[in-house]
């Protein structure tokens, strides 16, 4: 069995669904008397060919996200498609026509001839009708998933180049709908509703002309009562629906974002018995998408029966208008046959229309979604002439850094540090003083308001992300863990590691004794965000993979904060080992961690108060020396 | 079964059920009423059965939509019958007045339009309703779920299923039943069509068998495939929300190429399920879909040599095409209904299978309330284990007296926290007891022990809602003054007080925009503000700073008089805090003592506590060997 699924490999089908493969979990998939059915399908699959990704963070396509450019790339087919839907109509329109033959030059000319004539053409345009439909449905299809794929990718890797701060203000149900359910919309409006909304106006324009061309007079008369009719209320209907389904949309986010909040805070729901308040919210959001729905059926009621009715009426005036001619012998009795299934064939796209129009309201609304969130620039973008920084020495410095996450909160004021390479240096503060915020910049998470931070005296704004943090190592304050492997979570940096080293980085830090006790060693699952581990061992995992990550320069920030003393120990020796030669800034509230660094700087208040040896800042007498001291007192 | 059935049965009053209970305050009006009612329990019953109660409680308005579709569609089928009277008798013939026939059709036409409005309207909104009801069903089935079930299933699973599946199965409840009446509608025109030529409505049915045949085949073809295509949509959404979860580390690690590979591998493997199921799709629609109107050229060659031998009018050729041409609508239906049953089957089916899950921690029948515990906390020979793991604790024997402070100490991943999850019963025990004040915690109500232990966990988890909401999390309803002075205890106020917006300030995803240290504080400050009976601190202040760590100790040393307190920690400053330490080793209490005591005594806690003993430069220095 494998265990390769999760976030990493995409999973195998349904080994992948619970991401975990073993089959005594439930949600492991299909069940068993679909299994066989199943199976035969998937053993047809060919392997999907691994492609190379094309990404680059500088270099994407900034102009606006139109339906337009998202389907040009594809108009050959398209237009494939578009001719079989204009073939695919017309023979379909041929029926009343031949209808209308067989009426008037057949039965009442008394011709069995033309009868069969007749009968013989509609079967072969049927048949024909048929192989066109049937290449339409897969034309469109083929396009269709192509361009999901495309869409999918693309949404995906913006959402890549995107900066950290963008990800912490947004609620991530949003841009996860953006990703699940804007693209199906999308593919619907496509599948469904252009090919329709082509099939519909053609059939539309079609039975104009054939009415016409039987008796300009009565259809001009007819249509003249009923199109103004059509016209009005489908205006209404545009108007009145159009809000509504924004409505939907933004109610159905609100359900899908307090759903998802609640699932990953389901443990602390659970701890302060939240349960019953949580039902309650959750019932008022989704009652209110309720209400959302129930004001588009209002529309929908109206308009839906509403033109049906005027079809019906439609044919009543033309009995009226049309029997009266007959009566007067203006018209053949096939003639006003025909005029009737014409009219008949005449509201039946239009039928179509409203329906369709739902499809394209959640289309648009969707491309309107979509091309926002493509819009959206990084605000920590990587350069057009970035280059790659070349092998780091390890000298990091900040040059007079000022930095705010808010306007006008500056949380580093004019911050001047310097890391000799192969130091290893240790930032201590109080709680909330900015000591990760410095880290974050080193790994140019965020860009300096003013100011400049460098690695090897190389502004970091000027190198691309790519060469920048493959060459760190972070480790940041919450270690976060994948759903996969526990060799893919440690290999995260360096998918191609051997086990081995994986094994190695593991022994490492000290968790080799866990590994060998889990069932399938580092092949063991691990549950989206390490919850099944304990807090060190998410840690520990954590330290590992920025060792197999091989950095150059280490970033850790509180990585061993959770761990007990004696592991901490480990960890140090393990990193006395690894950081030979490397620079390494380490931030830490237990002074004992930070005393072992070759210097240490405190950080107060978004400012550097001193910098030195441990002995030189306890012999200064200064903030640090106050810290050691109440910590000498009780640790 | 039978527990299912009366688990459902709970359900359902629970789910009645709304007033704030005193253990579980609700802090927001309902402004809705709950649903009527749940699936059916009984796995064995068809997905549509199990659904029945829950169509079922709206059964009323439902019964009205159906009756006004019915009278819309047979007024529908009515039109092309009047049609051919008309042409026959007034045109053809020309014994009836033509006047009579436009007003029946007008006629037919406007109840048409009336009766169709009330059938839409209360269709979809009976649709909206059940839609509602199942939404809310599986949010309050997934609430009680316990944290083994959150071990086990990713969210993305559950949410694609509270989603897509739900979208699924409420699409067919719109359209299904629509196109029931609508076939059912057919029917009667198969009646009238009778009544004007019998050998003619043989000639025009006849293509209707193949079509019978064709989808049954297509349904069987396309529900594996439709299975295949959720579960695929499924896997997208997981590796979406990993990838927007871990964004720090996908980041870091310049992992974004990585991502980006399976992202599309993913979405190219649905991709091709998508072509198949279209090229399915496509081998039978057309053919099932143009059968009517192959009726429609047998119709116009029978039926016209029927006439020529003067057995039939041209009135009926209208009104038999007029049909031939409505029975399209439900042909072509017909297809995508099978479809939609399909898809609506292996989505009721993957929300049947959530809504089945029970949970493994729940009230016994004649559980009762803990009221006014003293706190005495006892673990009696407790054994237990994750899932078949092999057991975190066997044998662990821990007497806590009620108002004592103690702090449990041990290697990383040796079942502190465990511990903790056990007294506050998230799990329950495989061996032994947990009692609190000596009732055993399998005895009593899960939100009576619930609202008595408290425990600020060692990871910081907060929600996307303001500071003040998020330290009053257990007590919705709590007043400023409570939530500030939680905030001062936990020494979070003062940087509160200094944010834009204080205690307003709505934090970002996860409380990502604070510092570590201030996220643990508010954790803090929400555990106190519940103030339990029992508190368990697992590992709070590992993020702050010593100060601050010392001002929260002298806060709580004034809170935590009186009440049982469990402290969970790696630093001497922490367990300063208890009487009394207790040192886990190997699933036990391997040591029992004050700290002075097991500094003395046991050489394992000294080994934990290593860094105090020889951080004066054990890393250059080796242990000096003692010389014999
Ligand atoms: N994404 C953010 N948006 C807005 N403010 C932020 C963000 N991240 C951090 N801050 C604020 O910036 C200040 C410094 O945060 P930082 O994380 O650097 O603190 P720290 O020194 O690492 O603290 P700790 O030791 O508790 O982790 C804090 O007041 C915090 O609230
Ligand atoms: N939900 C779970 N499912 C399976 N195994 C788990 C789960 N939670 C914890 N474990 C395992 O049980 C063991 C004990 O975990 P626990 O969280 O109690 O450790 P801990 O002593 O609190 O460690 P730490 O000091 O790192 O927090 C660990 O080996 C962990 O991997
Ligand atoms: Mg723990």
């Amino acid at each position: 069995m494998s265990f390769g699924g999760g976030a990493f490999a995409g999973g195998p089908v349904f080994g992948g669904l619970g991401g975990q493969g073993g089959q005594n979990l439930p949600f492991a998939g299909v069940p068993t008397e679909l299994q066989e059915r199943v199976d035969e399908i998937l053993a047809t699959e060919p392997d999907v060919a691994d492609e190379a990704v094309d990404f680059s963070q500088a270099e994407y396509d900034r102009r606006p996200f139109t339906l337009g450019r998202f389907l040009a790339p594809h108009w050959v087919a398209l237009l494939g498609a578009l001719g079989l839907v204009v073939l695919e109509t017309i023979t379909l329109q041929a029926g009343p026509l031949l209808t209308k033959i067989a009426i008037d030059s057949g039965i009442r000319a008394r011709s069995t001839q033309v009868l069969f004539a007749v009968a013989a053409s509609y079967v072969v345009l049927i048949g024909l009708s048929m192989l066109i439909s049937r290449a339409r449905i897969v034309v469109t299809a083929r396009v269709g998933a192509d361009l999901m794929v495309r869409l999918r990718v693309r949404i995906f890797a913006h959402l890549q180049r995107l900066s950290l701060g963008f990800f912490t203000e947004e609620k991530s149900g949003v841009l996860f709908s953006r990703q699940t359910s804007d693209p199906v919309s999308l593919a619907a409006l496509f599948q469904e509703g252009l090919v329709q909304l082509a099939v519909q106006a053609l059939t539309l324009m079609i039975v104009t002309g054939l009415l016409v061309a039987l008796n300009a007079w009565l259809a001009t008369i007819v249509l003249l009562a009923v199109v103004p009719a059509m016209l009005l209320m489908t205006l209404w209907f545009r108007s009145a629906s159009g809000p509504r389904y924004l409505d939907v949309r933004d109610r159905i986010a609100d359900v899908l974002s307090h759903l998802q909040e609640s699932l990953a805070g389901v443990r602390i729901v659970t701890a302060f018995n939240r349960r019953r308040h949580n039902v309650i919210e959750h019932r008022n959001v989704v009652g209110a998408y309720r209400e959302a729905n129930d004001a588009t059926a209002q529309v929908n009621a109206v308009y839906g029966p509403g033109s049906e009715m005027i079809g019906i009426l439609g044919q009543a005036l033309l009995f009226l208008i049309g029997g009266r001619m007959v009566l007067r012998g203006e018209l053949t009795v096939g003639d006003l046959a025909a005029f009737a299934l014409y009219l008949t064939a005449f509201f039946a796209p239009i039928q179509q229309l409203v329906q369709l129009y739902t499809v394209y309201q959640q289309g648009t609304a969707a491309v309107v979604k979509l091309r926002e969130l493509l819009a959206e620039g990084p605000t920590v973008g990587e350069r057009t002439a970035a280059h790659p920084l070349p092998s780091i020495e390890g000298e990091i410095a900040l040059e007079n850094v000022t930095f705010s996450y808010q306007p006008g909160t500056p949380v580093l004021r004019d911050v001047d540090l310097r890391v000799r390479p192969g130091e290893t240096f240790a930032l201590v503060g109080a709680t909330g003083s900015g000591t990760s915020t410095i880290a974050k910049l080193v790994a140019r998470f965020y860009d300096p308001d003013s100011g400049v931070v460098r690695i090897d005296g190389q502004d970091l704004r000027e190198v691309t992300f790519e060469s920048l943090r493959t060459q760190l190592g972070i480790v940041p304050q919450e270690p976060f863990l994948f759903a996969g492997s526990l060799r893919d979570n440690v290999a995260f940096a360096r998918p191609a590691a051997t086990d081995d080293e994986v094994l190695a980085a593991c022994d490492a830090v000290g968790i080799r004794e866990l590994v060998d006790r889990l069932p399938y060693g580092i092949h063991t699952p691990v549950h989206e965000r390490g919850v099944t581990l304990s807090a060190g061992e998410r840690q520990l995992l954590a330290l590992a993979r920025a060792f197999v990550a091989e950095p150059r320069v280490l970033v850790l920030d509180e990585a061993t904060s959770n761990l007990d003393l004696r592991t901490e120990a480990l960890i140090e020796h393990a990193l006395d080992v690894v950081l030979e030669g490397r620079t390494a800034l380490i931030i830490a509230h237990r002074l004992a961690t930070a005393r072992r660094a070759d210097r240490i700087a405190t950080v107060h208040d978004g400012q550097i108060v001193e910098i030195g040896t441990h002995e030189d800042l306890v012999a200064q007498g200064g903030r640090y020396a106050e810290m050691f001291a109440t910590w000498a007192r009780h640790y | 079964m039978r527990s299912g059935l009366e688990r459902t049965l709970r359900d359902l009053e629970s789910l009645a059920d709304d007033p704030s209970h005193p253990l579980e305050p609700v802090g927001v009006e309902s402004r809705y009423d709950p649903p009527r009612s749940s699936i059916h329990p009984d796995r064995a019953l068809s997905w549509l059965r199990r659904l029945w109660p829950v169509v079922a409680g709206h059964r009323g308005i439902f019964a009205v939509a159906l009756l006004a579709s019915l009278a819309s569609l047979l007024c529908g089928v009515a039109v092309p019958r009047v049609m051919m009277a008309a042409i026959d008798d007034a045109l053809t013939t020309r014994t009836a007045p033509l006047e009579g026939f436009v007003i029946a059709i007008a006629l037919l036409g406007l109840i048409r339009g009336g009766a169709g409005f009330v059938s839409r309207f209360w269709l979809f909104r009976v649709a909206y309703a059940i839609e509602n009801d199942l939404r809310v069903t599986l949010y309050d089935h997934l609430s009680r779920m316990s944290f083994s079930f959150y071990d086990r299933v990713q969210s993305g699973q559950l949410i694609s299923r509270a989603n897509s599946d739900i979208r699924t199965v409420q699409m067919f409840l719109t359209f299904g039943p629509l196109i029931c009446l609508t076939i059912l509608s057919f029917l009667a025109a198969i009646g009238l069509m009778l009544s004007i030529s019998v050998p003619l409505t043989i000639v025009a049915i006849l293509p209707l068998p193949f079509v019978g045949v064709l989808g049954a085949r297509l349904g069987r073809l396309t529900f594996p495939i439709s299975w295949i295509v959720q579960s695929r949509m499924a896997d997208i959404a997981t590796t979406v929300e990993e990838n927007l979860s871990g964004v720090r580390v996908v980041k870091a690690f310049s992992a974004e190429r990585a991502q980006i590979h399976a992202i599309s591998k993913a979405a190219r493997r649905l991709q091709w399920i998508n072509v198949r199921q279209a090229e399915v799709q496509a081998a039978h629609a057309p053919v099932i879909e143009s059968m009517p109107r192959v009726g429609m050229a047998l119709v116009l060659l029978v039926g016209g040599w029927l006439t020529i031998e003067g057995r039939l009018t041209i009135g009926a050729i209208v009104a038999f095409t007029t049909y031939v041409v409505m029975l399209q609508a439900p042909f072509r239906m017909f297809g995508f209904f099978l479809m939609m049953v399909q898809r609506a089957a292996a989505s009721a089916l993957r929300i049947y299978e959530v809504l089945d899950e029970e949970p493994e921690v729940r009230d016994r029948g004649d559980a009762h309330d803990l009221t006014d515990p003293r706190g005495a906390v006892h673990f009696q020979n407790v054994t237990f284990g994750y899932g078949d793991a092999a057991p975190v604790l066997s044998g662990f024997d821990l007497d806590v007296p009620a108002g004592e402070t103690v702090a449990v100490v041990g290697r990383t991943g040796c079942g502190k926290s465990t511990v903790a999850r056990l007294l506050a019963r998230f799990y329950d025990v495989d061996g032994g007891a947990v009692r609190i004040d000596g009732e055993d915690v399998r005895d009593l109500t899960l939100a009576s022990v619930r609202a008595h232990v408290g425990i600020v966990p060692d990871e910081p988890f907060l929600f996307t809602t303001s500071i003040r909401n998020n330290i009053a999390y257990a007590q919705p309803d709590a007043s400023d003054e409570d939530v500030i002075a939680a905030a001062r205890a936990a020494g979070a106020s003062d940087f509160i007080d200094r944010l834009p917006e204080a205690y307003d300030t709505v934090v970002g995803e996860r409380g990502y925009d604070l510092s570590g240290g201030q996220r643990q504080r508010i954790s803090i400050a929400r555990s106190l503000l519940a103030n339990p009976r029992v508190l368990i601190l697992d590992d709070a202040t590992s993020a702050v700073d010593v100060h601050v760590e010392q001002s929260i100790h002298d806060a709580l040393e004034a809170l935590l008089e009186g009440r049982t307190t469990i402290v969970i920690a790696h630093r001497l400053s922490t367990i300063a805090l208890a009487d009394r330490v207790v040192l886990l080793d190997s699933g036990r209490v391997a040591a029992d003592g004050t700290h002075g005591e097991l500094m003395r005594s046991e050489p394992r806690y000294a080994e934990v506590l290593a860094h105090l003993e020889d951080d004066t430069g054990a890393r250059d220095a080796p242990a000096p060997e003692v010389a014999p």
